[in-house]
């Protein structure tokens, strides 16, 4: 009698497991749930501004139910890897855009070519960064980010310098900046540098500067590693020049003294009067008060080097049809001109809907669509995040004076490839 | 007659365990559940190509094969071993010489002791932002320090010669207290008549310390020795929020190394042995200081 109950109590248990794991797939009604994962901080404006768009989804689609998933990014990212591995994992999430072929790579994402097919790509920006080596689409995206070359008036009035034009080169650059460099207390250091060379964050650093160089990264569907060039070399070269002999630049020590994202605060603060940087670089400058432009990145021997990330929308391969579904609405809908000029009013990425980013985007800071168009991806594939941080910690070690430029690039391009090599040894993909 | 109505003596034992299986099951299944199962699963793991999305692949003896021709993981067990050199013998000194200091029976004395302990219960986040107060190059107490004896200033955290004594520093700053607090009570256990008779003879003050002292509080110093050395080789949260493995890897520990292979790179059957190395190193260093104690510790 004992062990019936507790078989009984087992089957009671196991069905309730198994209806609230179904819970996602649609019902008779054609109902369905949606677990949707975003990252932004509580009480972001993002965070309140995606809850609001939720809203106004489901709203228009009473047949879908949407459950948030939300965390800070580093926090978001972590447990997202352990969710899949429960099998736990949202059906739709917003992934940073260098991330997309990482999870696609491992089967973890739905392939949505098809469904791109019933869009018009013409729309929109950014699809084709998204496309990996066998033409498959596994992200739409969401917004866009790329660098340009910020500048603050104020101090270019004071100093009077001529603000950038599109024609600029690197050697305007420098020459503008040797003017803008300013040791305003007399204690021979500079308070206000030209140029913000070096950063942690390679997208707004060395990646587009090697490339303006004539140098490359990664080459064949990014799966060899190219760096060791003397392009590479002669750009790494001026880097450090700013940061050394030329002295316009605060060096490697200065930047990273400044502790953990202060570096992209370097601009907003007045302590340089230009940096590369990101469309979402505009929001602390913005909030800051200064009053700045942006201009296209100058030309180096070989072009600007425009890079672009663009973070996207992905699908879990194991969602239902049903929900599958669910998610290529809400990702049709997000990429519509309401949400898109809603989003785009936080300033936080470039609206990827091109006729809201005409719009949206005020005449001054068109230089970041240019960019855009001219952009090409940063390397992504499977192991982008490792094969990334083993090229950053060599380069770096170059930029900081530790190692000589061609060694470290010598030994960064070794590194990287083998983790490259160690993934890629046998995949059919 | 009646005896033979009773339970024989085998089935009261039995009853016996039974209850104590029963009182001790709450504990058994906590035991199974959150650390056996995960233990067997990472041995299991060790021995697999497992990205967390697609099933995993048995690989035999691959992650541990390839982890000695990982120029990184050796690295990262360099810089633990660093760590370890600079941190151990440094925490368990001063801990020590705190303990001793400390150990009067003054007004007071309890609030100092309370101070030595306030670093031991805040978490490494608040404590980054205190060393950042203390070692930013360009705004840090410590520079300050050196400018006010002319000497250049450093960049503690950022120069990869300097780094991983800083963060040594930093840790014995934070843990010293706990330390203290273990010898305190080391010290407090040693009977006053051994001084009283030693002053009696005319021992030193040194000889006091030496002969009574050191092996009165020697099975602390072990326990010390023991618990500081674990900590060392399972370092994380302090290299994480402070500097994150940098400058280009100088401060890159091996648990932090293990973190990013499982949890950035997808590669958690990489992650899994290199956990069980550590485990294993773990055990083997603990073994040869429980095997060298017989020389060293009196319980008497």
């Amino acid at each position: 009698m004992r062990v019936r109950m507790l078989a009984a109590a087992a089957v009671a248990v196991l069905t309730m497991a198994g209806t609230a794991a179904c819970g996602g797939s649609a019902d008779d009604s054609g109902a369905v749930t949606l677990k949707l994962g975003f990252y932004a901080a509580a009480g972001d404006p993002a965070d309140t501004t995606m809850r609001e768009l939720v809203k106004e989804f489901t709203a228009a689609n009473p047949t879908i139910k949407v459950e948030l998933d939300v965390a800070p990014y580093v926090k978001f990212f972590e447990r997202l890897r352990t969710q899949i591995a429960g099998g736990q994992a949202p059906q739709v999430w917003l992934s940073d855009g260098v991330l997309v072929q990482e999870f696609a790579a491992r089967g973890a994402l739905a392939d949505l070519t098809d469904r791109v097919k019933t869009v018009n790509a013409d729309d929109y920006s950014g699809i084709e960064l998204n496309r990996d080596a066998k033409g498959r689409i596994y992200g739409f995206p969401q917004g866009a980010q790329t660098p340009v070359l910020f500048y603050n008036k104020k101090l270019f009035a004071d100093a009077k310098v001529a603000e950038p034009t599109a024609d600029w080169t690197y050697d305007d650059l420098a020459a503008a900046a040797k003017k803008l460099t300013k040791d305003t207390n007399g204690d021979g250091k500079p308070d206000t540098y030209g140029f913000r060379t070096y950063s942690p964050g390679f997208t707004e650093s060395w990646w587009p500067i090697i490339k303006a160089y004539g140098g490359d990264i990664v080459t064949d569907d990014n799966r060899k590693v190219v760096v060791d060039s003397p392009q590479s070399k002669a750009a790494l070269d001026w880097m450090l020049g700013t940061m050394g002999k030329d002295g316009f630049a605060p060096d490697f020590a200065t930047t990273e003294g400044l502790g953990k994202g202060v570096v992209h605060t370097l601009f907003a603060t007045g302590r340089v009067a230009m940096s590369y940087g990101i469309y979402a670089r505009t929001l602390p400058a913005t909030s800051a008060g200064v009053d700045f432009g942006v201009a296209p990145l100058p030309k180096g021997p070989s072009g600007r080097g425009n890079v672009a990330i663009v973070n996207s929308w992905v699908v879990n391969k194991k969602a239902s049809a049903a929900q599958a579904d669910a998610a290529w609405k809400w990702i049709t809908f997000f990429s519509g001109e309401g949400p898109q000029r809603k989003w785009a009013e936080l300033g936080e990425a470039i609206p990827i809907n091109k006729k809201v980013a005409s719009t949206a985007l005020p005449a001054d800071r068109h230089a970041f669509l240019e960019s855009l168009d001219a952009a090409t991806d940063l390397g992504a594939n499977a192991v982008w995040s490792e094969y990334t941080e083993a090229l950053a910690k060599r380069v770096n070690e170059a930029l900081s004076g530790a190692t000589p430029v061609d060694t470290a690039l010598t030994s960064g391009q070794k590194e990287a490839q083998e983790v490259i090599d160690r993934f890629y040894a046998g995949q059919t993909q | 007659m009646a005896a033979d109505r009773r339970p024989s003596a085998r089935k009261r034992n039995a009853g016996e365990r039974a209850w104590a299986v029963a009182f001790a099951s709450p504990y058994l299944l906590h035991l199974v559940a959150l650390a056996a199962w995960p233990l067997l699963a990472s041995l299991y793991f060790s021995m697999t190509d497992y990205d967390l999305v697609s099933s995993p692949k048995f690989v035999g003896f691959d992650n541990f094969a390839r982890m000695f021709s990982d120029g990184l993981f050796w690295r990262t067990l360099g810089n633990t071993a660093y760590f370890a050199v600079l941190f151990v013998p440094t925490q368990t000194a001063l801990a020590l010489g705190l303990a001793i200091a400390l150990n009067q029976r003054l007004r007071g004395m309890a609030l100092f002791r309370a101070a030595y302990f306030v670093p031991v219960v805040s978490s490494w986040v608040v404590v980054a932002y205190v060393a950042d107060a203390v070692f930013n190059p360009q705004t840090g107490l410590a520079n300050q320090v050196l400018d006010f004896f002319g000497l250049p200033a450093a960049n503690w955290l950022q120069d990869p010669a300097l780094v991983i004594p800083t963060l040594a520093g930093v840790a014995v700053w934070k843990g010293v207290g706990y330390m203290m607090v273990l010898f305190l009570a080391g010290l407090q256990a040693i009977p006053e008549e051994r001084y009283e008779a030693a002053k009696i003879d005319g021992a030193s003050a040194w000889n006091r310390f030496r002969y009574i002292t050191m092996p009165g509080i020697s099975g602390t110093t072990f326990l010390v020795l023991v618990l500081t050395s674990i900590e060392t080789l399972q370092s994380f949260e302090q290299v994480f929020v402070m500097t994150d493995g940098g400058p280009h890897g100088a401060s890159e520990l091996t648990v932090l190394h293990l973190y990013r292979q499982g949890f950035q790179f997808f590669q958690m059957g990489y992650a899994s042995a290199i956990a069980w190395v550590l485990f294993v190193l773990v055990l083997a260093l603990t073994m040869v200081q429980f095997r060298l104690q017989r020389r060293w510790v009196h319980y008497a």
